[in-house]
């Protein structure tokens, strides 16, 4: 008896190897564990040290006197070289008066001809009485008779009226006024509404937003007549502050959400936001993660339907693309097209794009497991073919792969930035005379250029150039583990991949949903698409507060 | 939107777990492991009778949770036969828990080694099916429960679509002649079939984190009605192309089912790929649930957060697994657990669903 337990007690090996099994799944979670809190405590930190920074605000008052305050105004743009300065005396009277303003930014026809015209035109027939007050005009007089302007803002001290002028306004000051006008005349130049390049469509609207914030709320405005669409301005940036939008529709958006958007939003804590891409990795759920939790655009079409299911777009001075929280895996797999090509095309195009996503990343890991590990279990006569043209390969499979799979990278990286006349001559040299020349060489195999070509050309038709991305780092992944453990290893990396995605949450909604959890009723709207007639209500998943479309 | 802080899993996704318990070695071995037992074409009354009866206790264990909402079996036992006998019944479920874990990763193991991995250690196959399934469990149920509905339909396409194919080599003379030999070997088989229904056991954990706790019975009967499909899909198949006498004979009749034919000008002409692949993801969840249950036990019983004895299992299991030196051991490893399955599930749940109904008319 006792002999026999003995027997079954394991090696010393066994036990050593149990101490890795938990040892090295621990250090990986003390790592992340260490690498948040990290980042927490860093994020602390620097809120405390804006607050020390807004105290200090020195406030300098305008006197009233024209001649000091104007003295003030040009120490205080002295640092500006493209401020300028334009005294003159108003028509009639003979009072003193002064524009500020920035060449290029300010309307130059509206200074000339409505600011200037009217001020220096002849104020005899002026009413005495009440508006002229010991030689003066008085505010209310210009503000309603002269100006012929639609936006009049007021400043009482420099600091206010400083970053006006610099954005573009013209601020304008009165002998005898103690207050400035700030005279609404900016005009930045902006691109006109093109097609956007990276979203194409045959079918469909061909506008897209550019780098104007105004330009781009007002495409949302324009879309249809609707009073719920709200637009709530922020300003992110501590010390090039730009203008940020969220945009919802009132009746629609679950406010849980829209809270939870204003408090992330209000939390981003950085000296200038270039590119809305900033704004989408200070707001993402888990930057550990591979995948997009934000989803980027420049199709208004796309963020005015986005908008409709529930979901919340961030828009960006300064940059075309507009990001939609929250995102679905799936909502990355589709286009604005399959809503309006009818709905046969609009599901198989779908399923297309599913299976697509499969080859690209999975194809080569299948490739390498196959033919490294189990050549027994595909078909004999492929086997024998592959074979042959794999006969005078000197590298394993893996390496092959490798090889190829890198240049294709690298093509594609120097595609990108090239000159567009360079371009095709490029991918002629790379991927015809080289791919050829290096099966001719013997360096990789027929089948595995097969292989590799098609996952590329996969990868190329997912929409969301984001999610592409995710997938031509994973397939490098795959490839490893294929290497490592054959098929079973690809199992493994599949399951790691769907218990990551099960896990990930966007702004609260679970990523992979409605795959999971089950929620029969949207998935009308997943691989296939049903047709409209058949989608009365919005996403369940969204929570939305009027959950229903149509009838 | 954002979610409920805590953990709660719908009616659907508990039957899918329980699906996704059940199946797991069954689907290879059954066939062979029935057909021993019963020795006549009938091993397919007997997976419906097996069937049925693991239906019956898993009706009694939903029943019995049902009683003290929100609480797992850990909790409640102590409530019913007090703190001490109930800690050690539930210590007792728990290293059921973690040696049926054990063994699912071993045979896995096992049958990886067998068809995909000649050469390959076997405790590096272990240690990296552990990680991967350490990694979803520690984020609660709600993930394992949602990686359960994607496993679920994977498995459910492959199936039917292997299963289709084989029909070209099945012959319905092989299951005949019907109760040629009487009632007796079918009922011989019982036993041998309702171990591979092991899993409604689940039960007494699972209701604890279900929205509508009151739908345990409709989620046990659902739940095994979908594994009685798979596996009389199967039984029928496999002996209905190899005959109960090849059956009795080969280790692994299902995969060997489908290495028995060859279907030319498709993408594959073998489908044992196919079958692992699904075979190896239902393991994969057999395994991730039992490793929960051990895991959850332990934290409720010692009232402490589940992330060390996550972390603390690990090695234990890896032991127990490495323990068998061959098939022949893993199988009577096997054998154990099913029989301790037995005593453990098929009358305590009974008798403390009476001794709680009692303690309830007193009061």
């Amino acid at each position: 008896m006792w002999k026999s337990i003995v027997a079954y007690i394991p090696d010393w090996k066994v036990f050593a190897l149990s101490l890795i099994a938990a040892i090295i799944p621990y250090a990986i979670y003390k790592t992340f564990d260490w690498i948040r809190t990290a980042d927490k405590m860093k994020s602390g930190e620097s809120m405390d040290s804006n607050q020390t920074t807004q105290a200090q605000d020195p406030n300098e008052w305008f006197t009233g006197d024209f001649a000091k305050d104007l003295e003030a105004v040009r120490h205080e743009m002295a640092r500006h070289s493209d401020v300028y300065f334009r005294e003159f005396q108003i028509g009639g009277i003979g009072l003193k008066a002064a524009i500020v303003f920035v060449e290029g930014l300010s309307d130059k026809n509206l200074i000339d001809k409505h600011i200037m015209k009217s001020l220096m035109s002849d104020y005899e027939e002026c009413p005495k009485d009440r508006h002229r007050t010991n030689g003066n005009l008085s505010k209310e007089y210009i503000l309603n008779k002269v100006l012929s302007i639609r936006k009049v803002d007021e400043a009482r001290r420099i600091k206010e009226m400083t970053p006006k002028v610099l954005t573009g306004s013209t601020a304008l000051m009165i002998e005898g006024l103690q207050d400035i006008f700030l005279l609404e005349t900016s005009n930045g130049k902006s691109r006109n509404i093109e097609e956007p390049i990276s979203e194409g469509l045959i079918r469909g609207p061909r506008a897209g937003f550019n780098e104007n914030l105004c330009d781009n709320t007002a495409l949302l405005r324009r879309d249809g007549e609707n009073p719920s669409l709200s637009l709530i301005k922020f300003q992110v940036g501590k010390r090039e502050k730009r203008d940020l939008v969220i945009a919802y529709m009132e009746d629609i958006a679950e406010t849980k959400l829209v809270e939870e958007v204003k408090r992330r939003i209000r939390k981003i804590d950085i000296d200038s936001v270039p590119e809305s891409g900033y704004v989408e990795q200070f707001i993402e759920d888990n930057y550990l993660s591979l995948f997009p939790q934000v989803q980027n655009t420049e199709r208004p079409d796309r963020v005015i339907g986005a908008l409709m299911e529930g979901r919340v777009a961030i828009l960006l001075d300064g940059t075309p693309f507009v990001l939609i929280v929250p995102v679905t895996f799936s909502m990355l797999l589709q286009t604005p097209e399959d809503y309006y090509e009818r709905w046969i095309p609009g599901t198989l195009f779908r399923l297309l794009r599913y299976f697509a996503v499969f080859v690209s990343f999975l194809a080569p890991a299948l490739y390498i497991s196959f033919i490294s590990f189990h050549p027994g279990l595909i078909p004999t006569k492929l086997a024998i073919s592959i074979i042959g043209t794999r006969g005078i390969v000197p590298f394993p499979a893996i390496i092959e792969a490798l090889i190829l799979e890198i240049s294709i990278e690298i093509l594609r990286e120097a595609g990108l930035r090239l000159p567009k006349p360079v371009g095709p001559a490029m991918g002629i040299v790379g991927g015809l005379i080289i791919g050829e020349a290096a099966v001719q060489a013997g360096i990789v195999s027929q089948i595995l250029v097969i292989v590799i070509a098609v996952t590329a050309i996969s990868s190329f038709s997912i929409p969301h150039y984001s999610l592409g991305l995710t997938f031509r780092i994973l397939r490098f992944i795959g490839m490893f583990c294929a290497a490592v453990f054959g098929l079973y290893g690809v199992i493994l990396f599949f399951l790691l991949l769907c218990s990551h995605l099960v896990k990930l949450k966007s702004f609260g909604l679970p990523y992979a949903s409605p795959a999971v959890p089950y929620r029969l009723s949207d998935w009308k709207d997943f691989m296939i698409r049903m047709p409209l007639l058949m989608m009365k209500r919005r996403p369940k998943m969204m929570h939305t507060r009027n959950p229903i479309r149509k009838g | 939107m954002i979610s409920t802080p805590k953990d709660r899993i719908t009616t659907p996704q508990s039957a899918v777990i329980l699906i996704n318990y059940v199946l797991g070695t069954g689907i290879l071995t059954l066939p062979r492991t029935a057909a021993q037992a019963v020795k006549t074409p009938d091993v397919w009354i007997s997976v419906i009778i097996g069937g049925l009866l693991a239906m019956l206790a898993g009706i009694i264990m939903a029943k019995l949770s049902e009683r003290y909402p929100e609480k797992t079996f850990y909790q409640y036992s102590r409530d019913i036969i007090g703190k001490w006998c109930g800690g050690f019944i539930s210590l007792l479920i728990i290293c059921y828990f973690f040696m049926a874990s054990a063994f699912q990763v071993r045979s896995m193991t096992a049958v990886t080694d067998f068809f995909l991995l000649e050469g390959t250690p076997s405790s590096a196959i272990i240690l990296c099916f552990m990680w991967v399934s350490l990694f979803v469990t520690v984020g609660g149920i709600n993930p394992i429960a949602r990686l359960f509905e994607i496993i679920f339909p994977i498995t459910i396409i492959i199936f039917i679509v292997i299963a289709s194919l084989s029909l070209r080599i099945f012959e319905v003379d092989h299951l005949r002649p019907v109760l040629g030999l009487g009632i007796m070997p079918v009922l011989k088989g019982v036993k041998a079939t309702t171990l591979a229904f092991a899993g409604p056991e689940i039960m007494l954990l699972l209701l604890a984190f279900m929205k509508h706790p009151n739908k345990g019975v409709k989620v046990v009967v659902v739940g095994i009605g979908v594994t009685i499909v798979f596996y009389l899909v199967t039984i029928i198949l496999v002996i209905g192309a190899l005959s109960i006498e090849g059956v009795q004979a080969i280790t692994w009749p299902t995969i060997d089912l489908m290495r028995s034919f060859e279907i030319e000008g498709l993408l594959f002409e073998r489908f044992e790929s196919l079958l692992l692949t699904i075979w190896i993801m239902q393991m994969f969840a057999s395994y991730t649930i039992t490793f929960y249950g051990a895991a959850l036990g332990l934290a409720q019983l010692f009232n402490k957060n589940i992330h060390p004895f996550l972390y603390g299992l690990l090695p234990i299991i890896f032991i127990v697994s490495m323990i068998p030196k061959n098939v022949n051991d893993l199988f009577k490893f096997g054998d154990f657990i099913g029989n301790s399955a037995i005593y453990l599930f098929g009358g305590l749940p009974l008798l403390f669903l009476i001794i709680s109904g009692l303690k309830e008319r007193k009061a």
